[in-house]
């Protein structure tokens, strides 16, 4: 497990001599998740909900996140609030290119998710046929606090990435943007993980019985 | 404002329909909700000309179509007049042999994007269109969405997207990415 505890003879010095012994994953999956700079991508009345959680009433800030940017090439996090439309989507995408590597995803509300009450052709059925998406949130709109808690849960997903595989690993490596909903996953070995696990939509993150990496899984109601 | 101030009874606006048509073909009738003017597609462009020059009809107030699938013929072309000065209203019908018309652009320059979006939907042609793309479907797209046998779930929706898709990956290069 990483940590950013100071260690050596001196780590309880205020200055000095003392050092940081960590995981180089760690910390970078550290600074990333705590300082995600979202794209807000507003397409229908969940952008109402959205500008509410960027507000000072529920305060995106406290988890890092309030760095709003209206451009894709400053952010990473793109939450597409709202119902998506085929004659939309080629922007969305764009937007979705746009964004530096790492980037995440979440669908935000029904719509984005699978079409929602819109069975229409004009209707993207889910923004996942388009963009891999990370996180889904429910709701018609969903209140701040589930996308809070959306956040929340991309930050633990964030924390579970490997983030030196692009660099060290084999060029083969699948990128994230090569399909739709084939993120790249690695489980991190030594993070204990929650119930939240359950929930993640990612494919991925149903291994089969007889995974070589045990988890550490507890899992209360 | 009730229905019966927003609409003149048609005994009152009557005869300055008939004086500012004068003798081109048409039937007058009451509808509920306003006079209804029924014209034959030759005349069409002609009677909104004289609704607007004679009888003071300065407003568009819209262009829509319905479809009366499977009825032959099927398309019914409809405008909504406004007078302001008269507080009056009255709608145009016109049913259409085919599926073109002539545009009234030339008229009320505000009926552009109406007729886009009558073309984009129910694919009626107007003629002498200074732009006639679509309105609300993608460029390209096949289908005419509000035609009665369109299922409304659509017909291959993502086509168009995986033709740009494709469009542009073929466009990428790997210095590029």
């Amino acid at each position: 497990m990483g940590s950013l505890k100071p260690v050596g003879p001196e780590s309880n010095a205020v200055q000095g001599s003392s050092f940081l012994a960590t995981r180089a994953d760690f910390l970078i999956n550290w600074g990333r998740k705590n300082s995600l700079w979202p794209m807000p991508l507003g397409l229908s009345c969940c952008g109402i909900e959205l500008m509410g959680l960027l507000g000072p009433k529920f305060d995106l800030a406290r988890f890092g996140a309030e760095a709003a940017r209206f451009t894709p090439r400053q952010c990473d996090l793109l939450i597409v609030a709202g119902t998506l439309t085929w004659k939309m989507a080629q922007a969305a995408r764009t937007i979705y290119d746009q964004m530096p590597d790492p980037k995440w995803v979440i669908a935000m509300g029904v719509c984005s998710s699978s079409g929602g009450m819109y069975d229409s052709y004009s209707v993207v059925q889910g923004i996942d046929s388009i963009m891999p998406v990370d996180l889904y949130v429910p709701g018609c709109p969903p209140r701040p606090d589930a996308v809070i808690d959306a956040v929340l849960k991309l930050q633990k997903k964030i924390e579970r990435e490997d983030p030196l595989a692009r660099l060290v690993g084999p060029a083969t490596a699948p990128r994230a943007e090569e399909g739709t909903g084939q993120l790249v996953f690695q489980p991190n070995r030594g993070l204990p993980k929650g119930a939240w696990d359950k929930h993640a939509h990612d494919p991925k993150s149903r291994l089969p019985l007889g995974d070589p990496l045990p988890r550490k899984t507890e899992i209360k109601p | 404002m009730s229905d019966a101030d927003a609409n003149t009874p048609l005994a009152a606006s009557a005869p300055r329909f008939a004086a500012a048509l004068g003798a081109l073909p048409h039937c007058i009738s009451q509808s509920p909700d306003g006079p209804v003017i029924e014209v034959e597609l030759a005349n069409l462009h002609a009677v909104l000309r004289a609704l607007r020059d004679g009888a003071g009809f300065e407003l568009c107030s819209f262009v829509t179509c319905i479809d009366h699938y499977p009825t032959t013929p099927r398309f019914a072309l409809h405008h909504q007049l406004l007078s302001l000065a008269h507080n009056d209203r009255v709608r145009v019908r016109c049913v259409l042999p085919g599926e073109s018309a002539p545009t009234c652009t030339d008229l009320w320059p505000g009926a552009n994007y109406m007729e886009r979006e009558c073309f984009d939907m129910f694919g009626v042609r107007f003629g002498g269109h200074p732009d006639l793309r679509r309105l609300l479907m993608p460029d390209g797209y096949d289908h005419h969405p509000l035609r009665k046998e369109f299922p409304h779930q659509g017909i291959e929706p993502d086509r168009l997207y995986r033709q740009w898709d494709r469009a542009r990956r073929a466009s990428w290069t790997d210095d590029a990415r």
